[in-house]
């Protein structure tokens, strides 16, 4: 009879300790969605349902707001798409050709070079950006897509090579001698082992620079002027305080553009994390 | 082929390109700073510290924004962190739905700045915001402020967007840190009587220090060099009221065509780079060797 009570007494402590936690955690959810959900709710507001304010339900939507802003964006979203694609491609590439040398073929000065090299990511942009500016403008690739490319897969090289180096490092080394024993050379090796084996590898770091590049505004806002080859962040920034677009084609242009990673966290969201812990934990 | 040639082969190329990127482009500024380089067609003469000297004798706009940038990253980070890691406490605790939540923590990360600052103005907008027409409906309409609009508010609501947009970072490292804590642990405080409470108090948070020093390198180097949020938002103003190095660098090299002006400034940053960082990567090489 004792125990009997004191059991139920602990249920009901219990339960009441999670609905605290589930509060705690729904307020949480609160915060980072309301904005997202004004968002939504306003990009699709006719023109008239927008004077009733942001917040309140959309009764009829206006999927056409969607279009409006489309056809404002199709040229940037195109251009960003190419940027992104082509320098994840790259700098994926020569991530891990050079993570593999770093954790495969160790010589003297190689963890202080690794270190110089890793030192890259942690400088901030604003020390380089002038003679950035001059030395695209120069080699003829100002307002470009290869300016951008060359950029972001510079500016790449240092994570990518991070993230490959640790990703190498779990691969055992006896692998790699056992190739060497055979007679195949480092790069031999390379392709023949390591890269096959490296897909995971691949996968981590192509999502990581992906969701970067395609976010990235700095660069893209210096190195280019008018939508030949600017960069959809940039276009979306020149969108906001123009009267242009009233703030339903706007709501609805900035969720467009957020779309392709928002679908890459949902659905890769495992290997999103996995990129932001190695980047940062193990670096 | 040798394997010295070898070597050469796989590390040039990355080696190249940052060599020149990063490590080339700044010494090129740190010339650049000394010149009085200002439009486009000229090239400027050597003046010496001068632009130095002015930023840090003269300037007020300078030291307006260097005490902006601190207070954001003092603001940012002193939320970001205890947020951080109380979700992830919260998510540690393993109820259902754990899944979803997680997911709704982290989704902002995939936002560009760009995005988040488009939609945070219009949030922070005093007459057709999000915020104040949430006050309105909840009838707090008397709480209604100016926001971006007023320049004693307009930094704070660049801190609470950036916090918006970057906490789930935080979030995810520490969640990682504690799930990480051996089962034994926990098992042994359980068994010496301690409650859930005491246990994440005493045992589990204490040891998530390497969690900790690694959301604040990454918290302190992005608020140094955090931009689009704020030149999208407010354009460092009203007035000069949330000028930040990274905005001031910019409309002076490439607004006012300053440019060896505002490569002292870019200067100035990339020795506060190295400042955060050091201390950072010296420790991971001493454990590293040990």
């Amino acid at each position: 009879m004792n125990r009997k009570t004191s059991k139920s007494f602990s249920r009901t402590r219990d339960i009441t300790k999670k609905s605290v936690i589930y509060l705690l955690l729904t307020i949480a959810a609160f915060f980072y969605l309301f904005p997202i959900y004004t968002a939504v709710n306003t990009s699709l507001k006719s023109n008239e349902e927008l004077a009733y304010g942001p917040v309140s339900f959309v009764k009829s939507p206006e999927f056409s707001n969607y279009l409006k802003a489309f056809s404002e964006i199709d040229r940037p979203i195109w251009n960003s798409f190419v940027i992104t694609m082509v320098a994840t491609a790259i700098s994926s590439a020569l991530g891990a050709w050079g993570g593999f040398g770093y954790s495969k073929l160790k010589f003297r000065g190689s963890s202080i070079l690794f270190l110089i090299l890793v030192l890259g990511f942690y400088i901030a942009p604003q020390s380089i950006l002038i003679p950035l500016l001059r030395f695209i403008g120069s080699i003829g690739l100002y307002n470009s897509y290869w300016g951008l490319i060359l950029t972001h897969t510079a500016y790449g090289i240092p994570i990518t090579t991070l993230l490959f180096r640790n990703y190498f490092e779990s691969l055992p080394t006896e692998v790699v001698d056992s190739a060497r024993i055979d007679g195949c050379s480092y790069i031999g090796t390379f392709f023949k082992i390591a890269l096959p084996l490296s897909l995971p590898g691949f996968a981590v770091v192509s999502i990581f620079q992906f969701t970067n590049i395609w976010n990235e505004f700095l660069f893209g806002l210096i190195l280019t002027r008018g939508a030949d080859s600017q960069p959809l962040t940039v276009a979306i920034g020149n969108l906001k305080g123009t009267t242009v677009a009233s703030w339903n084609i706007q709501m609805a242009g900035m969720l467009i553009s957020v779309l392709p990673v928002l679908v890459v966290y949902i659905f890769f969201l495992k290997l999103i994390v996995k990129g932001l812990l190695m980047g940062s934990v193990k670096g | 082929m040798s394997k010295r040639v070898q070597i050469l082969l796989f590390i040039l190329p990355g080696l190249i390109l940052v060599g020149l990127f990063v490590y080339g482009f700044t010494a090129w500024t740190f010339q650049v700073s000394l010149t009085n380089w200002r439009d486009v067609g000229s090239t400027g003469d050597f003046v010496g510290l001068d632009n130095y000297i002015r930023l840090f004798s003269r300037d007020r706009v300078f030291k307006t924004s260097l005490v902006n940038t601190l207070k954001l990253t003092l603001v940012f980070i002193g939320v970001t962190i205890p947020l951080g890691l109380f979700l992830a406490v919260l998510l540690d605790l393993n109820l259902k739905g754990k899944q979803i939540f997680r997911l709704i923590f982290l989704l902002p990360l995939s936002f560009s700045f760009v995005a988040s600052a488009s939609m945070w103005t219009w949030m922070f907008s005093p007459q057709i915001g999000s915020i104040n027409a949430l006050l309105r409906a909840i009838g707090l309409g008397s709480l209604a402020q100016p926001w971006i609009t007023s320049d004693k508010q307009a930094l704070f609501c660049i801190a609470i967007a950036y916090v918006w947009q970057f906490s789930g970072f935080s979030t995810l490292v520490y969640y990682a840190g504690i799930s990480g804590v051996a089962p034994e642990i926990t098992e042994a405080a359980k068994i010496d009587g301690a409650s859930t409470f005491q246990r994440y108090i005493r045992v589990i948070i204490p040891m998530q220090r390497p969690a900790t020093l690694t959301v604040l390198m990454i918290l302190l180097m992005y608020s140094l060099r955090v931009f689009d949020l704020v030149w999208l938002m407010t354009g460092g103003g009203p007035g000069s009221s949330t000028e930040i190095l990274s905005t001031f660098m910019f409309r002076t090299a490439f607004n006012r065509n300053r440019f060896g002006y505002g490569a002292a400034v870019g200067i100035v940053m990339f020795v506060i780079s190295i400042l955060i960082v050091i201390p950072f990567f010296a420790k991971l090489r001493r454990s590293e060797y040990e």
